[in-house]
């Protein structure tokens, strides 16, 4: 030990040297001004917390799910790793977190400039998609070599922001043509869908821009014109789409015994409210794609129904939280942006528990977050991403009347509705 | 400052801004409202589920375990027949989206042994139907790769034959419906199916490793020497159990086809033959049983072929002189055991093999049991020729069965093919004394250390048998080319356990066996190989040192001088 020649001053505690040294009672702190400290202190930290309730509870169903696929895929020379889907959920929540995390950071003008921009890209790849997409199980709707994406997973929430934008001139140009221009996007989305065939896919585009018109304060007469288009698009799709009469016919009159359909219900029902425990699934085994679109049934057949309506539960504690939160929101762009990428979410998660519960036909349209989604877990976070950026807010704008009037008016950065306003006024 | 630059537009704009704001916030409560009740419909029909739907089975022992068919297995437990949940293909034609004609190509690639054009008529059939049963799961994935909504999977229990070919014949196989068909699969069929007996394997007499030994002895046989086809069975001569029963070419109960069904005829105990001098020792134990036969060392007339009528009958191994009883099985003369047999008289004769049950199908559980063929006029010429196995034809099955009353001290019982518990053993009836039994035992064991049997002799099994080698009926004659060559043997002969049958239906001669094709030539040899291997097996340990006493019927075979 080196002497110490200052006597007098009592020695500090190491502790409290090695705690001073990482700055950590100021760290994140509210006097912490980086940019990592507003961005913490701006979060819906709820919201986040929600997000990553639903990573864990993923995680646990894909380890529970995965031996029966892994099972279904093994053939007599190469036999699969049981958990080989929950190692490779896990690789995917490790790139995927990160890229949530950083889009979250992103001020409000630069998410929605990523968006806009992803938008056309994923748009573009859509459109090659029939010219050299790759099929599987009979539908061409990857991309890529090696590594394979769906354009059409990543095209969903850039859409869904680009979509609000375009429908928020209307607060700046009443004249614009909106709700047409909206509709030939959507439209030409969901004819390129279609012709994968990818009908899950199509609703959910069709449902974020039926919200997000419904927002846009179209009137009544319009938005009826609209459900009874929805409809008599479906009685059309039934009629001369053969893959939705066959969805539908089979969710009417009943599938035969060995439909896929049973197979999950006979899943689902088999554990009753509590379930038979962790691995002591074997209805499971017969699913036909345990991992994605039914790990619902393969929750209940596990943990139970009860922890069915605890995944259902979190799902509306996320949507409810979030458009809760948009009725204090000033700015129309917020408000559908935000909203489209939780109809986005909250839609895809209530059809996919709805056809596990045989409440709707079966889709092929996995569980957001629970499910295993391999490349499309990265366009689930960036969806999540930019809804975390969207909905960040200054906790202290609305604390005080002085914050309130003061900062709106001076642009101050991070502060989401003066920066709209202050462009916008110029 | 910005704010003052644009002050004069502001409050219009600012106006429409709230009016759209005050619209969007009031239709998200509207849309808050829709999530709500999406999700208050997922947790009521949860709940309905729990509450009326839910059937649990919390238990550690799953359903599963239990087969749909019970198992069978052999006598020391080994798997024969059990169950296994495959995926079969199914097509629903009315479900099919892609393009029917693409789609049979397709499945044509995957199964290369269906034509395309069996696919498309299935798929063009009103009604669902089986594509495919027991797929494997390599081409499960392939079709299913297809993507075609009008494909299933059913998961289906399969009837599994884990031998494959060995003891086809005894386990027989099921039809689709897991129905038995043959076999013991059909002759089982209620305890196989009886609810409260599933979990419990039913236990054939068969023990595997026996059975694989018979088979493979038989077929190496039946190749070297091109036969048509080789029969044989191993039978416990105390219970009746069949410890092995092979009728070669075996077939494959997993797969039946055409060639299957081609072989599926169990020579054991469906075809019948005129086993010719195998039936010797049993006319000689009936003269012995009847008193006609009083001393062995009687000799009878063999110079010449004995003429009965427009009949004449000859010997195979002519001596050319006066030969006793003892010599004339040895030498497996017809002219002295027709003259035996016409000395017992025909009501004798007619009596015994009527004891031992030639006159009906063999006693056995099989449904696959053939009825002898029995002579109509029981004459005098029937009597001397039936004695050497002429005249009258019955399945391999029927001699084992009369073997073992032969050498078991003379007592006559069912086949099985069930396993015998210890003392459950039918008591059976008795055909001949107890004393003919053990000069029977004593004769066979000298055919086969110095007689026409040489060829089975296995160093210490103390092997007794007797050849028989039949001309096979042809067009109201016999055909002097094809034989059925048999041999009928058992093993010790100091204290019989077991009977041995071998039999080849047309043995072609080779250069080995100097172009014979008789039964000494052909079938015995079997018997000598295969005893080797299923003694220890069976507890029936090799020892030079013990045989049966024949010391006092061994000065009784006249011999050329010179020869010991």
């Amino acid at each position: 030990m080196a002497s110490a020649p200052e006597h007098t001053i009592a020695p500090e505690s190491p502790v409290l040297k090695y705690k001073r040294k990482l700055n950590l009672s100021g760290r994140l702190g509210r006097s912490d001004r980086s940019h990592l400290a507003v961005w913490f202190w701006e979060l819906d930290r709820v919201l986040l917390t929600f997000i990553f309730v639903l990573m864990a509870i993923g995680l646990i169903a894909v380890a529970a799910a995965s031996p029966a696929t892994a099972q279904r895929l093994s053939d007599t020379t190469t036999t699969l790793n049981p958990l080989l889907y929950f190692y490779k959920q896990l690789v995917w929540l490790i790139l995927g977190v990160p890229v949530m995390l950083f889009v979250s950071m992103l001020p409000k003008t630069q998410a929605r400039r990523l968006a806009i921009i992803l938008c056309a890209v994923f748009l573009f790849l859509l459109l090659l998609v029939p010219l050299i997409g790759t099929s599987v199980n009979g539908a061409r709707r990857w991309i890529g070599y090696g590594l394979t994406i769906q354009p059409s997973e990543f095209l969903k929430p850039v859409f869904a922001v680009t979509l609000a934008w375009v429908l928020s001139w209307k607060a700046k140009d009443a004249t614009m043509p909106v709700v047409g221009l909206s509709m030939i996007l959507t439209g030409t989305i969901g004819i390129l869908l279609m012709m994968q065939p990818n009908l899950g896919a199509t609703i959910i585009f069709c449902g974020i821009w039926f919200v997000l018109i419904l927002l846009a304060g179209l009137s009544a007469q319009i938005i009826g014109i609209s459900i009874a288009g929805g409809l008599g698009g479906l009685v059309l799709a039934y009629f001369f789409y053969p893959v939705a009469t066959q969805r539908i016919n089979t969710w009417i009159f009943g599938g035969g015994e060995y439909d896929q359909v049973a197979f999950a219900h006979r899943t689902l029902t088999s554990g009753g409210f509590i379930g038979k425990g962790p691995g002591m699934g074997t209805e499971k085994f017969k699913l036909p794609e345990a991992h994605t679109d039914y790990i619902f049934s393969v929750i209940g057949e596990e943990f139970g129904l009860l922890a069915c309506a605890g995944v259902a539960i979190v799902f509306f504690a996320i949507i409810a939280r979030v458009l809760m939160r948009l009725l204090d929101e000033e700015d129309v762009f917020t408000i559908m942006a935000v909203t489209g990428l939780t109809t986005q979410l909250g839609g895809q998660a209530i059809i996919n528990m709805a056809v596990n519960l045989q409440l709707f036909p079966s889709k092929g349209m996995t569980l957001p977050f629970i499910s295993y989604g391999g490349s499309s877990m990265i366009a689930l976070c960036l969806g999540t991403g930019l809804l975390l950026a969207l909905t960040r807010r200054n906790p202290y704008l609305n604390r005080s009347s002085y914050a309130k009037d003061g900062f709106q008016m001076n642009g101050q950065k991070g502060s989401h509705i003066s920066g709209q306003t202050s462009g916008e006024s110029k | 400052m910005t704010a003052l630059v644009g002050n004069g537009g502001r409050p219009r704009l600012a106006n429409i801004k709230q009016k759209v704001t005050l619209v969007a916030q009031v239709r998200l409560i509207v849309v808050l409202g829709l999530f709500a009740l999406a999700i208050t419909t997922l947790l009521l029909r949860l709940f309905y589920y729990g509450a009326f739907e839910g059937q649990v089975q919390r238990s550690l022992v799953s359903t599963d375990v239990i087969p749909v068919r019970a198992d069978l297995v052999d006598r020391n437990g080994v798997p024969l027949a059990r169950n296994m949940k495959m995926r079969a293909l199914r097509v629903i034609p009315e479900k099919i989206l892609g393009d029917k004609n693409k789609l049979a190509m397709q499945l044509a690639e995957i199964f290369p042994d269906t034509p395309a054009s069996t696919f498309l008529k299935a798929m063009k059939k009103d009604r669902p139907s089986y594509l495919r049963r027991r797929l494997v799961p390599e081409d499960a994935n392939k079709v299913h790769a297809l993507g075609e909504v009008g494909f299933e999977f059913p998961r289906e229990d399969e009837r599994f034959y884990p031998q494959h070919g060995l003891a086809a014949h005894v386990l027989g196989y099921v039809d689709a419906d897991r129905k038995g068909v043959m076999g013991m699969e059909k002759a089982l069929e209620e305890r196989l199916v009886d609810p409260a007996k599933l979990a419990e394997p039913a236990a054939l007499s068969i023990d595997i490793r026996v059975q694989a030994a018979l088979e493979s002895e038989l077929g190496a046989t039946m190749k070297k020497h091109s036969a048509r086809g080789a029969t044989g069975v191993v039978l416990d001569v105390h219970t009746g159990e069949v410890l092995a029963m092979a009728s070669l070419p075996e077939f494959n109960p997993n797969k039946i086809d055409a060639t299957a069904l081609r072989h599926q005829v169990n020579d054991v105990t469906y075809s019948v033959y005129e086993l010719g001098s195998t039936f010797k020792p049993l006319t000689v134990a009936a003269a012995l049983d009847a008193g006609t036969v009083t001393n062995l060392a009687t000799r009878y007339n063999a110079t010449e072929p004995l003429k009965v009528g427009r009949f004449r009958i000859k010997d195979d191994h002519a001596q050319g002189r006066y030969l006793n009883v003892p010599e004339a099985l040895v030498h497996s003369s017809n002219i002295v055991t027709a003259r035996l047999a016409d000395n017992l008289g025909k009501e004798r004769m007619e009596e015994m093999f009527r004891k031992l049950d030639f006159d009906d199908r063999p006693e056995i559980e099989l449904v696959e049991a053939g009825r002898p063929l029995w002579p109509q006029n029981w004459g005098r010429v029937t009597n001397m020729t039936v004695s050497y196995g002429h005249g009258i034809a019955v399945t391999p099955m029927h001699l084992a069965s009369a073997y073992a009353a032969l050498v078991n001290g003379g007592i006559w019982r069912p086949a099985t093919l069930e396993k015998v518990g210890p003392d459950k053993a039918d008591p059976g009836r008795r055909v001949f004394k107890a004393s003919t039994s053990a000069r029977i035992r004593q004769l066979l064991r000298m055919i086969v250390s110095d007689g026409t049997g040489r060829k089975a002799d296995a160093p210490g099994f103390r092997i007794g048998g007797k050849t028989g080698s039949a001309e096979k009926p042809k067009g109201g004659g016999y055909s002097k080319s094809s034989l059925v060559s048999t041999f009928a043997a058992a093993f010790p002969m100091d204290d019989p356990k077991y009977v041995v049958i071998t039999m080849l239906d047309e043995p072609k001669g080779i250069a080995e066996t100097f172009g014979q094709r008789t039964a000494g030539w052909t079938a015995a040899p079997v018997v000598k190989r295969l005893v080797p291997r299923i003694g220890p097996m069976l507890g029936v340990v090799p020892d030079e040192s013990r045989d049966v006493d024949v010391s006092e019927l061994t000065p009784l075979l006249w011999r050329p001088k010179g020869e010991s």
